[in-house]
């Protein structure tokens, strides 16, 4: 059943969430029983979920690095997660120390998490929404009151998109948000994809995923250079996340057992 | 010393380095580049040469390199198992380290790296738990604190009116109940306004509902301010009502009612529209013993509906005689349709008899109204109400029918047969279909035409519509006769005189009531010349007169005197069932 939108959810740590998830394959330790048992059967299903995780986080350091030397200074981290090692804007504020972040994330609990690491950073904050209501993201007071969107933004949907059904038609969602921004702003997309599998690998790995408590949405490389509709594709475009400017030749070895793909694109001018 | 043995400034990633962070990427994610790693690395290489070859011998540095691994997140099992395979491996052949006891050391050097390393992983994950379980709490707490705002904005959108932000029925429902329920208050007193503006549709209808809302949000306003200390809710619409509690009697909440009527009256501007409304109020005061919230409602609703009846802009007390009065109206007119089906009613008939010869010429339907509970009913108590109520259509066209079917059976002995006079209702005359329903009336019966007299009142006619003067002209066509009741009491347009096809006037009996007294008497005389004009005029019209009201033979002598053509009234014959008066007759 749908929940009413005036009632709140309860926290209930006995239900996996998909941020602690994703914490525990990084290594983390922000994660309770249920995220690991939950995470474990992942793997017994996907072996590759944890590097799929850690090639995507490398990913967004790659890509916030590419951002912050082509100018961005405004950073929307939309599906953050739990806050571990990498956060945007330690990566950011690295190379461009003025820049500004605001995380979104629809888990209360990660939102409770970011608030007390963001505790008194004047530059940074971390709002409760769901990727699915995008104009409610733009109209949050606490975008509003960081983000400049008349200037650049690096709106970064890493991770989260692969739990957007077809029916919430996650297009619609990317073309709300691209409507928002100014030009020079980017859109920076990872997400599980099947590209270049079977048709039959491909049923049994839609299976695998929707069989999940948070069931994914596998999607091929040309669904996902659709999504940048309106954005010219930096180079070299919609790749497995761990082609796209790696810092070794290697490290883009075996590829697409990282089963991520991912790109960056820039808007207008 | 150990510092010397270590290279102050950190050396370039040598091939140790390299391999060891080979070693441990991909054991968990890792915040930095490739070569951010070598470099770290490298310099942790260089703490561990220069312990492996100081002296005297010091551990401390292999904890701290752990310690360090996992501050930098190199910080997982399999991050320590790579870590202590490379180091026993390679770093003594690599950085080509040489010492007596090298190997010893190597040894208690690694135990410290994993000593080190444990420690600090087992702090970052006691953290970590830590800092999730605190983010939990906090999220409840917040999940609580949404919780209880939107309970509390849920209680207020479920117990208060959106558009004025009044209480809404609800919850004064629950509060009239809850001060009538309070115990020990029972030899209070407490009263209820329920107000209602006046001729609000209009303002909607023609502003619109924006301007119409607005409205009705400024009237809130006021009636929340004019009436502070009182509950003030809106019912819907332009409904609203005020409790008043320990009144000590009616004056109390018709004092509430004056200034609530004042509250209104303000003229308001709405989008610059200066409007004037006004409202109706009504009132019920009472024992809080006794009563109970629903029958304080009914009796200030229907209140209500007494100041609205009495033209509205004004308070009106709750009476329970005149309550009870209607009451029983309501319920003989709800009983006028199984009265119709069960045949409770009957027809009496009065006569109209000839002036010049004493014939009788018709008699004129009275319907009755045998109710098993009140006794025989005569017209003036339920036709009235079924009028009010559009009961009079049913009820007329069961009348008319069996006039029709009752004449038709009557036969003359002797002279000739006569009509009979049935009253058709203003409701009755503007329906479409009555001229075919009294046409086929007339087929079903068998009852010649002319033997059917139909009397409508001037008020009929009163209004422009069309219906009933072609109403008229197709009963007349059908070779009805026509005649007007009641004639002089109303408006008594001779226009219409000219131009439909009446047959005979009805002379009201006020105006026959003075020919009772003396022919000296002024007044007598007046009413006479009124009468002799009538017939004069009705005369040069081509219409009969009938007098109504003859109650006496001087009367009647005078009548005929005028001029005048028939009388009815005791005069001549109360009402009596048909075979009577054909008795009479015959």
């Amino acid at each position: 059943m749908q929940r009413p939108d005036w009632a709140p959810e309860t926290i209930d740590i006995e239900r996996p969430s998909v941020a602690r998830m994703y914490d525990y394959y990084l290594g983390g330790s922000h994660n309770f029983a249920a995220d690991r048992a939950a995470a474990q059967a992942m793997v017994a299903a996907v072996p590759e979920a944890p590097l799929m995780a850690q090639a995507n986080r490398a990913f967004l350091r790659r890509a916030v690095q590419f951002l912050t030397e082509a100018g961005v200074r405004q950073f929307l981290d939309i599906g953050s997660g739990i806050p571990t090692v990498g956060n945007v804007h330690e990566i950011a504020r690295r190379s461009a120390p003025d820049s500004r972040v605001v995380y979104v994330d629809v888990d209360p609990v990660a939102v409770a998490h970011s608030r007390e690491i963001l505790a008194g950073d004047a530059r940074a904050t971390v709002v409760q929404e769901d990727l699915r209501h995008p104009e409610r993201i733009l109209a949050h007071p606490g975008v509003r009151g960081l983000l400049d969107l008349d200037e650049p933004v690096a709106v970064l949907v890493v991770a989260v998109l692969h739990f957007v059904s077809d029916e919430d038609r996650p297009a619609r969602i990317l073309h709300t948000l691209r409507d928002a921004l100014a030009p020079g702003s980017y859109l920076v997309i990872s997400q599980a994809s099947d590209e270049g599998r079977g048709t039959e690998e491909r049923a049994e790995a839609q299976r695998v995923y929707r069989s999940t408590d948070n069931p994914l949405w596998v999607r091929s490389r040309a669904e996902l250079t659709a999504f940048f509709d309106g954005f010219d594709l930096v180079d070299p475009g919609v790749v497995w996340v761990p082609q796209w400017r790696p810092e070794a030749p290697e490290n883009a070895e075996d590829a697409e057992r990282a089963v991520f793909m991912g790109g960056v694109g820039r808007f207008g001018g | 010393m150990a510092e010397s043995a270590a290279p102050r400034t950190p050396s370039r990633p040598g091939t140790f380095a390299r391999a060891w962070a080979k070693a441990v990427g991909g054991t968990s994610f890792l915040p930095m580049t490739q070569a951010q790693l070598e470099a770290l690395l490298q310099r942790l290489a260089d703490q561990l040469a220069g312990a492996l070859l100081a002296e005297p011998f010091d551990l401390r540095p292999g904890y701290r390199v752990g310690t360090e691994l996992v501050a930098n997140h190199i910080a997982s099992a399999e991050g320590l198992g790579r870590t202590v395979e490379v180091v026993q491996l390679r770093l003594i052949r690599d950085l080509g380290l040489v010492g007596d006891d090298v190997e010893d050391r190597l040894a208690r050097l690694l135990a410290a790296v994993a000593t080190g390393y444990a420690r600090a992983l087992r702090d970052r994950t006691l953290d970590e738990q830590e800092s999730i379980r605190r983010a939990v709490m906090m999220a409840r707490t917040q999940a609580e604190r949404a919780l209880r705002e939107s309970e509390a904005r849920f209680r207020r959108q479920a117990t208060h009116d959106s558009l004025t932000e009044l209480p809404n029925r609800a919850l004064f429902t629950e509060r009239l109940t809850a001060a009538l329920n309070e115990p020990g208050r029972g030899a209070q007193r407490i009263g209820l306004c329920f107000v209602d503006l006046d001729r609000f549709k209009v303002v909607n209808d023609s502003l619109g509902h924006q301007v119409g809302d607005r409205l009705l949000v400024t009237v809130a306003d006021r009636l929340r301010r004019a009436l502070d200390g009182h509950l003030v809710a809106r019912l819907g619409g332009d409904e609203f009502v005020i409790l008043v509690e320990r009144t000590g009697g009616s004056e109390d909440v018709v004092a509430v009612a004056d200034a609530a009527l004042a509250a209104v009256r303000e003229p308001a501007m709405v989008d610059g529209h200066e409007l004037v409304v006004t409202a109706s109020i009504g009132i019920a005061e009472r024992q809080v013993a006794g009563t109970t919230p629903s029958d304080l409602m009914r009796a200030a609703d229907s209140t209500l509906h007494w100041a609205k009846a009495a033209g509205g802009a004004r308070w009106e007390i709750f009476d329970a005689e005149r309550n009870r009065r209607e009451l029983a109206r309501y319920a003989l007119s709800a009983a006028i349709p199984p009265a119709l089906e069960r045949g409770e009613f009957y027809l009496d008939y009065q006569p109209l008899t000839s002036l010049r010869d004493g014939t009788l010429l018709g008699v004129e339907a009275l319907v009755r109204w045998r109710h098993p509970e009140l006794g025989v009913l005569r017209p003036g108590s339920f036709i009235g109400l079924a009028e009010e109520t559009g009961l009079i259509v049913p009820l007329g066209a069961w009348v008319l029918a069996e006039a029709c079917r009752e004449a038709e059976g009557w036969s003359a002995r002797g002279g000739r047969t006569p009509f009979v006079s049935v009253n058709l209702a203003v409701l009755q005359v503007h329906r479409p279909g009555l001229v075919q329903e009294v046409h086929g009336l007339l087929e079903r019966t068998g009852l010649p035409p002319e033997r059917l007299q139909l009397e409508i009142t001037e008020s009929t006619m009163m209004s422009t519509a069309e219906e009933p003067v072609r109403a008229l002209r197709g009963l007349a066509d059908l070779g009805v006769r026509i005649a007007i009741d009641d004639f002089g009491t109303g408006y008594s347009n001779l226009a219409y005189l000219r131009d439909l096809p009446v047959t005979e006037l009805k002379v009201a009996g006020e105006f026959v009531a003075g020919l009772r007294a003396p022919a000296a008497d002024p007044g007598s005389r007046t009413d006479e010349r009124i009468l002799a004009s009538l017939v004069s005029l009705a005369h040069a019209l081509g219409l009969t007169v009938t007098a109504e009201g003859v109650e006496t033979a001087g009367q009647a002598e005078r009548l005929r005197a005028i001029g005048c053509d028939a009388g009815q009234g005791w005069h001549f014959g109360r009402p009596a069932p048909a075979e009577r008066i054909l008795e009479r007759v015959g």
